[in-house]
């Protein structure tokens, strides 16, 4: 920030509500990463340890939650003071939604350990990876409050889009071509649709942190690459 | 137009008016300023502050009776001001809204107006009359009298003028009520207690009547506050009321005199409130 | 916020009413004061939370026809009984008013007033304590060559510190602040309500303030009343997040007062 304010307990306690958006950032992060290593070395156990962890990204966000009404209620802020305050809310909700799909892919992947596997599910550790760097990048973006940074995060969110999109048709063909993996296929369709939510919230987070630094929202439309509402699927074989 | 005409007319005549009258009173002013110096300026010569008032038909001056004014209205001065000060600062201070303080200003309001020949009257009665002869301690008691009303009445209303914030501030620290009387309210007040004693001394340069009654005259240099002693006011009505020409000169001397120490008196106080003011 | 030292009861105000003449300008107060804290009080004019102030101190001692029944204890001992000498309780309880009133003498003369009043020490100590009251009121920086010149030379804001300076002085255990940013601009204001962020680590602060957000900013407690009662007293956090009084929360919402 620029310069302090003449009250010190008013900047200690705006640091702490960013180190708890950080704090949280980190924690849904490496949730995702662990419930992707679940899935790729079938550990049900740290599936399980995953599930257990978004507790704990709840509570932060309850922390967060209160003390950014204790601030609004005895800080009375205005400007950027209210804008920090108001994105560190949104912002938490949104990481708070990313550590429930992230527990969720954990959930899914103790039933996914339990069937053979098949071949899309390696596309799938990809998309993740990409996920969680758009998280890495847009918590990067907001600890050093770089507005180009979120941009570039959500101009991004089309690639995640359209891996989701791929994918989305890959598990459909194979779905098609072998119903025995019919079960496992929709598992991984519910995950490829979690880790595309994922890089939604990401990109909302971008688009609030844009806000905070320069007090006017992103107005463009958001690059839509998820064309997979739009697939129609013939029984014939190939999709059109 | 109409009226707008009429009321430019109306101004001007009472503008006119105004002026006019300011021009009269003020005129009767100049008019007494100038006859006093004109008459009084042949009698300002050094022999005026060396010599003593001479019987008729001889030169002299006015050192005994200037020094005689001059040792009287300190005396009276010394006598008056702490008891009017302390006076005052009861008034101000300890007596907010009692029936007794009230009755005190009423009283002190009567004696600042009395006529001071009464107040002549009543030290002659009280000093004179028991001591048997006139002096100059009498003719100090009786300005003395003259100045507590005066000291009273203007330290009373510069203690009023301390707010009350200032009281509360220092009483919150734990101070002693004298104390705050002492070195808030008088600090506070000071410069407007002191216009007031001088305009109180300046009040008694010129009081002839009590002194008539009480230290009375005396033709020479007297040091002796137990004996009758010479004053200016009391020589000019002496000087003045006779035929001889040189001791009209001398009570018109005498008078520029009186008239030029209350002048400055009168500017001194009115430099001082400026100042204070000023400063704040 | 972060953790503060722990705290006890410094004053119990109980059953305490207060009369100017025949009128009843507060009613049956009971309130605790901690120390090491600030306490504030809210409410619209006229609700007696001055009056309630200035009980603490006894200044209404000052005017004939008002007096106070009940009892004030602090530290367990009752300061409103009749035998107490109240040039020493004043001197240990301190008060800021709202209106800066510095005395008519020189910025030392004016800190040092209220520690000659009671101790008798030699120069340099003097100079030492005038020093450190006038640090703790962050107004050293500012005055320390010219503490020769009159106090009535400062700036309004730098007028109230040196009164803060002064009441400080002396070391009290309690500062009483009545409204003592109201005649201050909002750069000043910010800075005496640091100052008394800074000053509560030493001293049981209360603050009556007819600024309900400066309340909010700079209370650890807050005591809101209304002609001439308590409504409710808790946590400044709970008061402005949740208060358990509706009428207490349609005066700070704005919806009367």
């Amino acid at each position: 920030m620029a310069s302090e304010h003449i009250a010190r307990g008013y900047d200690e306690e705006l640091r702490k509500l960013s180190n708890t958006v950080a704090e949280m950032g980190g924690l849904a992060e490496s949730q995702l990463g662990a419930a992707m290593e679940a899935v790729t070395t079938r550990d049900t156990e740290l599936a399980a340890r995953v599930v257990e962890g978004d507790t704990k990204v709840d509570q932060l966000e309850r922390d967060l939650d209160s003390l950014a009404i204790r601030l609004l209620a005895l800080r009375q802020p205005v400007a950027r003071d209210l804008r920090e305050i108001f994105s560190a809310l949104k912002i938490g909700s949104d990481l708070e939604r990313i550590g429930d799909y992230a527990a969720n892919v954990a959930k899914r992947s103790i039933a996914l350990s339990q069937t053979p596997a098949v071949r899309p599910a390696y596309a799938l550790p990809r998309m993740a990876h990409f996920a969680q760097l758009q998280i890495k990048e847009v918590l990067d973006a907001y600890v050093e409050r770089d507005a180009d940074k979120a941009y570039a995060v959500w101009k991004r969110d089309a690639e995640l889009d359209e891996m989701y999109s791929s994918l989305f048709r890959e598990l459909l063909t194979y779905m098609m071509e072998d119903p025995r993996s019919i079960g496992s296929c929709t598992h991984l369709l519910f995950m490829a649709k979690n880790i595309e939510r994922i890089g939604d919230h990401a990109t909302n987070i971008a688009e609030n942190l844009y806000y905070l630094v320069n007090g006017a929202p992103l107005e463009q439309l958001r690059p839509k690459g998820d064309v997979s509402s739009l697939e129609v699927v013939t029984p014939a074989g190939a999709p059109k | 137009m109409d009226t707008y005409a009429r009321r430019r007319i109306v101004n001007g005549l009472v503008m006119t008016l105004c002026v006019a009258a300011t021009g009269f009173g003020l005129l009767w002013l100049v008019l007494v300023l100038w006859t006093l110096l004109w008459n009084g300026i042949a009698a300002i010569t050094p022999a005026l502050f060396a010599q003593m008032t001479p019987p008729p038909g001889s030169a002299g001056g006015l050192l005994n009776a200037i020094f005689g004014s001059v040792v009287m209205t300190f005396i009276g001065t010394l006598i008056g001001t702490p008891t009017g000060i302390l006076a005052g600062t009861f008034l101000a201070e300890y007596s907010r809204g009692s029936k007794f303080g009230e009755v005190v200003r009423f009283i002190n309001d009567i004696l600042l107006s009395a006529p001071s020949i009464i107040v002549g009257l009543f030290v002659y009665e009280l000093m004179v009359v028991r001591m048997g002869h006139f002096s100059a301690w009498a003719g100090a008691v009786a300005l003395a009298i003259l100045v507590i009303p005066v000291v009273v009445r203007t330290t009373e209303d510069m203690l009023n003028l301390v707010p009350s914030s200032l009281r509360e501030a220092a009483s919150a620290l734990g101070s002693p009520k004298w104390k705050v009387i002492v070195m808030i309210s008088y600090r506070a007040a000071i410069q407007g207690m002191v216009t007031g004693v001088m305009l109180a001394v300046a009040r008694i340069a010129g009081e002839t009547a009590p002194l008539l009654f009480t230290a009375l005259n005396n033709q020479f240099w007297s040091t002796n506050l137990n004996a009758p002693m010479a004053n200016l006011p009391v020589v000019i009505f002496q000087f003045a009321m006779s035929p001889y020409a040189d001791w009209q000169v001398l009570a018109w001397g005498g008078a520029l005199l009186i008239t030029i120490t209350v002048l400055f008196l009168n500017i001194g106080a009115r430099a001082l409130a400026s100042w204070s003011t000023f400063k704040q | 916020m972060e953790a503060q030292p722990a705290s006890r009861q410094k004053v119990l105000i109980r059953n305490v009413d207060f009369y100017y003449g025949t009128f009843k300008a507060l009613k049956t107060i009971t309130i605790p004061l901690h120390d090491k804290r600030v306490t504030a009080f809210i409410g619209p004019s006229g609700c007696g939370k001055s009056t309630l102030l200035r009980v603490l101190n006894r200044i209404y001692e000052l005017y004939p026809g008002q007096r106070a029944t009940g009892e004030v204890l602090v530290d367990g001992e009752n300061i409103l009984s009749p035998g107490l000498d109240l040039n020493l309780l004043r001197a240990r309880i301190g008060m800021v008013f709202q209106k800066p009133t510095p005395f008519p003498m020189s910025i030392y003369d004016n800190i040092a007033f209220g520690i000659r009043l009671y101790e008798r020490l030699p120069h340099h100590e003097l100079d030492d304590r005038v020093e450190s009251a006038l640090r703790r009121a962050a107004l050293w920086d500012e005055v320390k060559d010219k503490l020769g010149q009159s106090g009535l030379g400062l700036s309004g804001g730098q007028q109230q510190r040196l009164c803060i300076a002064r009441a400080v002085a002396v070391r009290p255990e309690i500062l009483l602040l009545d409204e003592p940013a109201s005649a201050l601009d909002p750069i000043s204001t910010q800075r005496i309500e640091e100052l008394i962020a800074e000053l509560k680590t030493d001293y049981c602060i209360a603050i009556v303030t007819h600024n309900m957000q400066q309340a909010a900013r700079s209370s650890d407690y807050t005591a809101f009343m209304y002609l001439g009662e308590l409504i409710e007293f808790d946590e400044t956090e709970r008061i402005f997040t949740h208060p358990k009084q509706k009428h207490t929360e349609d005066y700070i919402t704005g919806r009367f007062g």
